[in-house]
């Protein structure tokens, strides 16, 4: 398997979350679309890494895996403050800001 | 690392251990709160005045650093760009903070550390991202940057719209940012190196994974700026957040993100550059077209100015398309005047929401019988966003225009000052039921203190831009030459 194998892959990874995050209701689904996305990039980073045979790509990887939990971090706060104060998590319900 | 490095990273250095004194303080009221002591009377509030002078002292660190220097392989510099924009943060986090200052709701009393943390952390990632000629660098830096800022929407959690507003916030940062990322991963495997310096220039018979890479990029960039037609989520986060933290929000983040659109795609790379220049100038259209229309219809000031603020970003991005050396020292210009006139405007409905308890455009009916001086201030920001002589805003303008003709897009300077008429019409809206409308009370709106004197601040700061902009534009200049040099 080549090089596009794995970047191929990585854009079908890409464009199924970049699809979940535009169509999902709910904002977990959101959420796991973004982590789709930003998984895309490490296969992306490890696999130009592997065949220019440079190391720089895979430590890209350790930092953006450290970045995506940081974010799920804040993202699912914010989904459970949401729904402390407003009992739902579906993005139909978040109308209060319109205009 | 030698002590030089040190010496160079002297303004960074500063804002973490000032993020980490603010931390502690936090950790050291809390436990003076339990104890009901002395103590939990006095240490009410030492965060943000701690943060105050930090900053205050950080800014004139920035002044001791050695211009044009960079270290760690040339991943990390400290050119004029970078200082101007780090100055440019740091000044308007200090306006920012002295009108959030006299909020006196009990969650900024209460949890007032990790409010200054949170800006502090945000400060630290922008200025990273000012200084990052390297790709995981300005990774790091963007995110540093953005997650508090998230953190910051959903400060007041207690009030319904608040959640709403952060986690939109939060799904559109992060999903740019993954694009972002998108972006660099490409930009890196076919620069074989994650550095600036090595990208090659965007040529048409170029790689073509390196111009997929970065026009995704700039699309993840364009959310950052709130660009069309990545703009949706700033009138719900402006309408949601405190006026303050609003009125660096609308300015901060923007400035880091043009300075990384600058970096990646003009710096260095010579007319090759111009490759770019159909596609923003599209972008600065669409921008300016959908600020200026959607901001008309706005029966609420903090949604209205969010409009305003993105066609404001296109306007700037008309000075940016002409890839210029002039272009990018009058967007820069445009930088600074919209600060002044944008954070004003903000403050002033911080003093009128304070005291009428509305966003409303009709609470500000009668204003200037109410307050003369406070009405006075709002009109000349207002003048200044519109663009209106001897006001700062209209030397921005001119100068974007000016620059953009120099390349012969008069398409796009006529649209511009057909939008500039539109956008004088719903600020002028404002000024009517300020000045003709009689107002609902009589008595004047409280202002306090300290946004009083950071109202002033901006004040002088347009009208001195206004009557005398040559220092100003001679600053911008030079830090633009030495970008094509």
């Amino acid at each position: 398997m080549g090089l596009q194998a794995y970047l191929t892959l990585a854009a079908v990874v890409f464009c199924i979350g970049l699809f979940g995050v535009m169509t999902r209701r709910n904002t977990i689904g959101i959420l796991l679309g973004i982590e789709l996305m930003l998984n895309s990039v490490n296969i992306n980073l490890v696999a130009f890494a592997r065949y220019s045979g440079d190391v720089t790509g895979m430590v890209f990887t350790l930092f953006t895996i450290c970045i995506t939990v940081a974010e799920a971090a804040v993202g699912l706060a914010l989904v459970i403050l949401l729904f402390r104060v407003r009992r739902t998590v579906t993005a139909d319900h978040l109308d209060l800001l319109k205009g | 690392m030698t002590f030089e490095t040190l010496t160079l990273l002297v303004p960074e250095l500063a804002l973490f251990a000032l993020a980490v004194v603010v931390l502690l303080i936090g950790a050291v009221r809390s436990s003076a709160y339990v104890g009901r002591g002395p103590l939990a009377e006095v240490s009410r509030g030492p965060a943000g005045w701690t943060t105050l002078l930090g900053l205050g002292a950080t800014f004139i660190l920035t002044f001791t650093v050695r211009e044009g220097a960079s270290l760690l392989d040339g991943a990390f510099v400290q050119d004029s760009l970078a200082l101007f924009a780090k100055r440019l943060f740091l000044a308007s986090a200090a306006i920012s903070l002295l009108g959030s200052l006299t909020l006196r709701t009990g969650a900024f009393s209460r949890r007032s550390a990790e409010y200054h943390f949170a800006l502090v952390a945000s400060l630290l990632g922008m200025s990273v991202v000012a200084s990052a000629r390297e790709l995981v660098l300005l990774f790091v830096g963007f995110e540093l940057m953005s997650i508090p800022l998230f953190l910051m929407t959903g400060f007041l959690k207690r009030e319904a719209v608040v959640p709403e507003a952060a986690l939109k916030f939060f799904l559109v940062g992060t999903a740019s940012s993954a694009m972002i990322v998108y972006g660099m991963s490409f930009v890196y495997g076919v620069a074989g190196s994650t550095m600036l310096s090595d990208i090659p220039p965007p040529l048409r018979d170029g790689p073509p994974l390196l111009m997929l890479g970065m026009a995704i990029l700039l699309a993840g960039l364009g959310f950052k700026i709130a660009a069309f037609p990545f703009h949706m989520w700033a009138p719900d986060t402006y309408e949601a957040a405190s006026p303050p933290f609003v009125a660096w929000l609308s300015v901060a983040p923007k400035a880091a993100g043009f300075v990384v659109i600058i970096r990646l795609y003009l710096a260095g790379v010579g007319t090759a550059a111009l490759v770019w220049t159909p596609v923003i100038a599209v972008l600065a259209g669409m921008t300016m077209v959908t600020g200026n229309l959607m901001a008309i219809p706005q029966r609420n000031i903090k949604r209205l100015l969010a409009y305003s603020g993105i066609a404001h970003i296109g306007y700037m991005l008309v000075g940016l398309a002409a890839l210029s050396s002039s272009g990018v020292a009058m967007m820069l210009f445009y930088l600074v005047a919209y600060t002044f006139g944008n954070m004003g405007a903000f403050l002033v409905v911080q003093a009128v929401a304070q005291s009428e308890q509305s966003d409303g455009i009709d609470a500000y009916r009668g204003l200037a019988q109410r307050s003369p001086l406070l009405a006075l201030a709002m009109l000349l920001f207002l003048l200044s966003l519109g663009g209106i002589p001897f006001v700062a805003g209209f030397w921005a303008k001119l100068y974007v225009f000016w620059a953009a003709v120099e390349r012969g897009m008069y398409g796009l300077v006529f649209l511009g000052a057909v939008l500039t008429v539109v956008a004088l019409y719903y600020y002028l809206l404002v000024a009517r039921r300020m000045y003709i409308d009689a107002p609902e009370r009589p008595e004047p709106v409280q202002v306090p203190g300290l946004l009083g004197v950071a109202i002033v601040a901006c004040v002088i700061g347009v009208v001195g831009m206004g009557l005398y902009p040559a220092p100003w534009v001679t600053l911008a200049q030079r830090v633009a030459s030495t970008l094509f040099s």
